[in-house]
């Protein structure tokens, strides 16, 4: 028989038509909760904005606003389009068969990398939601402990509602689902032809990767009992120096902790977890010590070529993004076994998933199988503890690196053709390096090994017409190195506390704290990750609250001062000025957004619930928040900086950051660009280019530095707190440059903004300018500006 | 191989079918010759002598007004000259938009030279020139062959580029 659903009697009530969406009208929703069979009506209203749960083209008009300030500027990568088989299209001041032109292109290139990337979050959030709810059930609740009502601000903004339980990050997910779906659509050939509403799109895929994110991470935070916003989260060991390579090593590499949790619990369950080790690559290893604090963590994304060669790992268990695609092949030839477990990732490996354990261990022992393919995460954790207990003293005695000596026959072997130098991403002596070599000298690998100045992508060894492992041979001449990288990283302690946020919002909207830096992303750094730390430090020294996720905070955490301590062990994991927050992983970036959102929330009483715009629009004009990115390369960092950016927060990236091909400038010398409404007065007047770009790529660290200072600037700063933001600015600019910034005269509005330091320097420059002072709004905003 | 010169430095930044024009120090000089509006961008990579001397003379010698990006503004200051500083990607944003005054405010510029930026950001800078600023050409004389440039100097060894830069700051 046919289950058909009664169709209702009445048509539903249309909730999206335009009549809800006049801004003047609020709806109350109040939430009705049943608990132990009672219904009851929840104490609080809800207040629900114009906004809820936004289709594509709902938030349009604040893209537009955003991007008449924030010109699109294009790089194109390419000059052509190979999408379809109209083309190869050469765009080159010409449009494509499709009608396309370059700008439009490029714009559609950007869409499709977002949506690339929010897929990513989303399959992994999908993938921990529904193994969650399999597990625990869809009522498992969303605690998160006394001190975090807001539990999830982004989900409350976008979605409307309050999450309450594991049901509700499905329902929110399918959300994002529906949206991506349509957003992917728009990038087929002969759907959008314009490249603002492109990057409309491309903002909205980002929002819906923070949506994502968030959910992701509060699942995991929620069920797996992670930090829940602990400042002093414990300190949990890093660095390739810190394993215990006489134990057997099983290596998790990628983002999705299920695998890793599930290899500690069976260790702890038959009582091994002194017995091994267990470490991670990239976020698994930060969300697997948030998990279990015994985890190591081996360190960012660069180590991972390195450390595959260097044989240390029994096991590698790869899940989801960013793992090296021909992981297989490098560990076969280390002879360590690989278990995949996703979808995402299947290796072309048989699917063992319902074999007996133990078959499965023998299958991978006696080499009858590659690899495994293991979707339940239990066996996982049962199967590979199993086979590394086994194959790691057969393991010891087999070669995994060149001797020194044969390192140095090899490099007798290169022709100096100099293509390895060429390939590399970043242009570093790798011939140099191995012409060194040839003599004894190693010096020039270790220059390369050291700080991963060499993020051993292993372009060169691709290239190297006589075949010669480069990055076998660095990795043995950083062997000794490797010994004594002995760090540490403050476990990943999930999101800000709504009391933390009580505490700085004042001084951060007035800007008395200078600014939030975020320094998130991934390990493409152009100069090693030591630049990452001294950015940090730099920031933290000058009181900004420094919060960071992901391969930059394993970075931040690779540093030590004289005294042999790491950043981490110097400032405090609390959000707050000198603070030092490892928020977590990838998906732990929701939480950096989230906290500017319950700033305007918690310090400003905006109501978020459907009310995206008004709480962009205060972050942009009043949270002195700035990411830098400074080794983004992957799609879902382009999702990461697009969301942050439609809330209004702008992002450094680095100098491969200029291969996303769109950046969003402003334009000092354009006033009309900077025209704000005062909400108190109604009043249009002239504004400030604060912040002044909402994307921009630096060419090096000094000018990122320099950048990230201006970009904290905002309207409301009180003249103290613009006094202090104008001092680093200045102090920063003297340092690197030299001289007073010539365009500093465009963040002074009146003489009270000076500050005492440079007051002489300053106002010879007002001089010189003809500067005259100004009127400062009290509430500057976008909102209600042309186009509303 | 004996286009390895014009290959451009990193190989994959090649774009499409059209690529720069390959110079010499001469018809460089040329080009700047015919230039009514010409502007020279000095990148971090030529901040350190012997370079900065080289870049300075050229700035000289043919009058050039120059913008220095991320942190080249103090060496060249230093050295004499009276740059204006600006992010790559700022100064590249403003030379695609035709209404733009240039440095002096006298009026958009004609012919840009590169000297000194990192590659991989300076091709796309070029790219996004080669695409929307159809009103001026980019000449580069770094040692390494660009092919988003409408004009390059080929792949050079050192000695060949100082040589290079040499010549093109003689004066007489």
């Amino acid at each position: 028989m046919i289950v058909v659903a009664p169709k209702p009697k009445s048509e539903p009530k249309k909730f999206k038509d335009e009549f809800w969406k006049t801004k003047d009208i609020k709806i109350s929703i109040r939430d009705i909760v049943e608990k132990d069979g009672e219904r009851e009506v929840s104490e609080e209203e809800t207040p629900i904005g114009p906004t809820p749960k936004p289709h594509v083209t709902d938030l349009r008009s604040w893209d537009m606003k955003l991007l008449s300030r924030y010109e699109p500027f294009y790089a194109p990568f390419c000059d052509m389009c190979c999408l379809c088989t109209f083309g190869k299209c050469d765009l080159l001041n010409k449009k494509g068969a499709c009608g396309i032109n370059s700008e439009a292109q490029q714009a559609r290139i950007v869409l499709l990398a977002c949506n690339i990337g929010t897929a990513a979050h989303a399959g992994h959030a999908r993938h921990l939601v529904h193994h969650l709810i399999d597990e625990l059930g869809e009522d498992y609740p969303l605690d998160l402990g006394l001190n975090i009502d807001i539990e999830a601000p982004i989900t409350r903004t976008i979605i409307g509602k309050k999450p309450e339980n594991l049901a509700d990050l499905a329902e929110t997910l399918n959300y994002v689902e529906e949206q991506l779906s349509h957003l992917l659509s728009a990038c087929h050939t002969g759907q959008e032809g314009s490249s603002l509403d492109f990057e409309s799109k491309a903002l909205h895929s980002g929002v819906m990767d923070d949506l994502a994110r968030e959910v992701g991470d509060l699942a995991q935070i929620v069920t797996l009992n992670m930090p829940k916003g602990d400042g002093d989260a414990p300190l949990v060991e890093m660095g390739v120096g810190t394993i215990d390579s006489t134990k057997p090593v099983v290596l998790c590499i990628g983002h999705n902790v299920l695998p890793g949790s599930n290899v500690m619990d069976y260790l702890d369950e038959t009582g091994q977890e002194e017995d091994f080790e267990v470490c991670g690559i990239c976020c698994a290893a930060i969300d697997i010590s948030r998990y279990n604090d015994r985890a190591k963590v081996v360190g960012p994304l660069s180590r991972q070529l390195k450390f595959i060669r260097s044989g240390v790992a029994d096991v590698i268990i790869v899940d989801e993004q960013c793992v090296r695609t021909d992981v297989l092949e490098e560990a076969q030839n280390k002879n360590t076994a690989v278990i995949a477990t996703t979808d995402k990732m299947c290796l072309g490996l048989p699917d063992m998933t319902d074999e007996d354990p133990d078959v499965i261990v023998s299958k991978l022992l006696n080499k009858e199988i590659e690899g495994a393919l293991i979707l339940d995460p239990e066996k996982v954790g049962e199967v590979s503890v199993k086979v590394a207990k086994i194959l790691s003293p057969e393991r010891e005695k087999l070669k995994l690196l060149p001797e020194l000596d044969e390192v140095q026959k090899m490099a007798a072997e290169c022709t100096e053709c100099g293509w390895c130098t060429r390939v590399c991403p970043n242009s570093k002596p790798m011939m140099e390096a191995v012409i060194a070599a040839r003599d004894g000298d190693f010096s020039g690998f270790e220059k390369l090994y050291l700080n991963d100045v060499c993020y051993s992508c292993g372009r060169c060894e691709q290239e190297c017409e006589r075949e010669l492992p480069l990055m076998s041979m660095l990795a043995k001449v950083g062997e000794k190195l490797a010994k004594t990288e002995k760090f540490n990283i403050r476990a990943g302690r999930g999101p800000v506390q709504d009391v933390e946020i009580r505490r700085v919002g004042a001084p951060l909207v007035l800007g008395d704290i200078p600014g939030v830096i975020a320094i998130v992303g991934c390990s493409n750094y152009p100069d090693g990750g030591k630049e990452v730390a001294e950015m940090a430090k730099e920031f933290l020294e000058r009181n900004y609250i420094v919060v960071a996720t992901g391969c930059g905070a394993m970075s931040i955490g690779e540093y030590l001062d004289e005294e042999g301590k790491t950043l981490y062990e110097q400032y405090t994991g609390d959000f707050d000025a000198r603070g030092l927050v490892n928020i977590g992983s990838c998906v732990s970036n929701a939480h950096i957004s989230g906290a500017c959102i319950k700033i305007a929330n918690i310090f400003a009483k905006k109501p978020l619930e459907g009310n995206f715009e008004e709480i962009a629009d205060y972050i942009l004009n009043r949270v002195g928040a700035c990411g830098i990115a400074w080794g983004a390369y992957s799609q879902k960092a382009a999702a990461i900086a697009t969301g942050v950016n439609r809330w209004g927060i702008p992002v450094v990236v680095g100098p491969h950051g200029s291969k996303y091909r769109r950046l969003y400038l402003g334009r000092t010398d354009k006033k009309e660009n900077w025209k704000i409404k005062d909400l108190r007065t109604g009043k249009i007047m002239d504004g400030e280019p604060a912040p002044e770009h909402l994307i921009y790529a630096a060419e090096n660290m000094e000018e990122a530095i320099v950048m990230t200072a201006k970009l904290c600037i905002r309207p409301t700063d009180t003249g103290k707190g613009r006094q202090i933001k104008l001092n680093h600015y200045i102090d920063l600019y003297k340092r690197y440059y030299g001289r007073l910034p010539p365009d500093i005269h465009l963040f002074v509005r009146n003489e009270k903004d000076i500050p005492i330091t440079y007051k002489k320097d300053v106002k010879e420059i007002l001089e010189e300018v003809g500067w005259e002072p100004r009127e400062i709004p009290q509430e500057p905003s976008l909102m209600g500006m042309d186009g509303d | 191989m004996a286009n390895e010169r014009v290959i451009p430095w990193q190989p994959t930044v090649i774009a499409g079918p059209k690529q720069a024009l390959l110079v010499t120090p001469e018809t460089a000089e040329l080009m700047i010759k015919k230039a009514k509006r010409p502007l020279f961008i000095l990148g971090p990579l030529v901040k350190e002598d012997p370079l900065r001397t080289y870049a300075t003379k050229i700035a000289e010698k043919w009058n050039l007004p120059v913008v220095t990006t991320a942190d080249a503004y103090k060496p060249f200051y230093e050295k004499g000259l009276n740059p204006t500083a600006y992010g790559v990607v700022e100064i590249v944003n403003l030379l695609k938009d035709p209404e733009w005054q240039g440095v002096d405010g006298k009026g958009q510029h004609d012919l840009v030279i590169f000297l000194g930026c990192i590659y991989y950001i300076g091709s796309q800078g070029l790219s996004s020139l080669k695409h929307y600023a159809p009103h001026l050409k980019t000449l580069t004389i770094c040692k390494f062959f660009h092919s988003n440039a409408d004009a390059s100097f080929p792949n050079l060894k050192d000695e060949e580029w100082f040589k290079y830069l040499e010549k093109m700051g003689e004066v007489g």
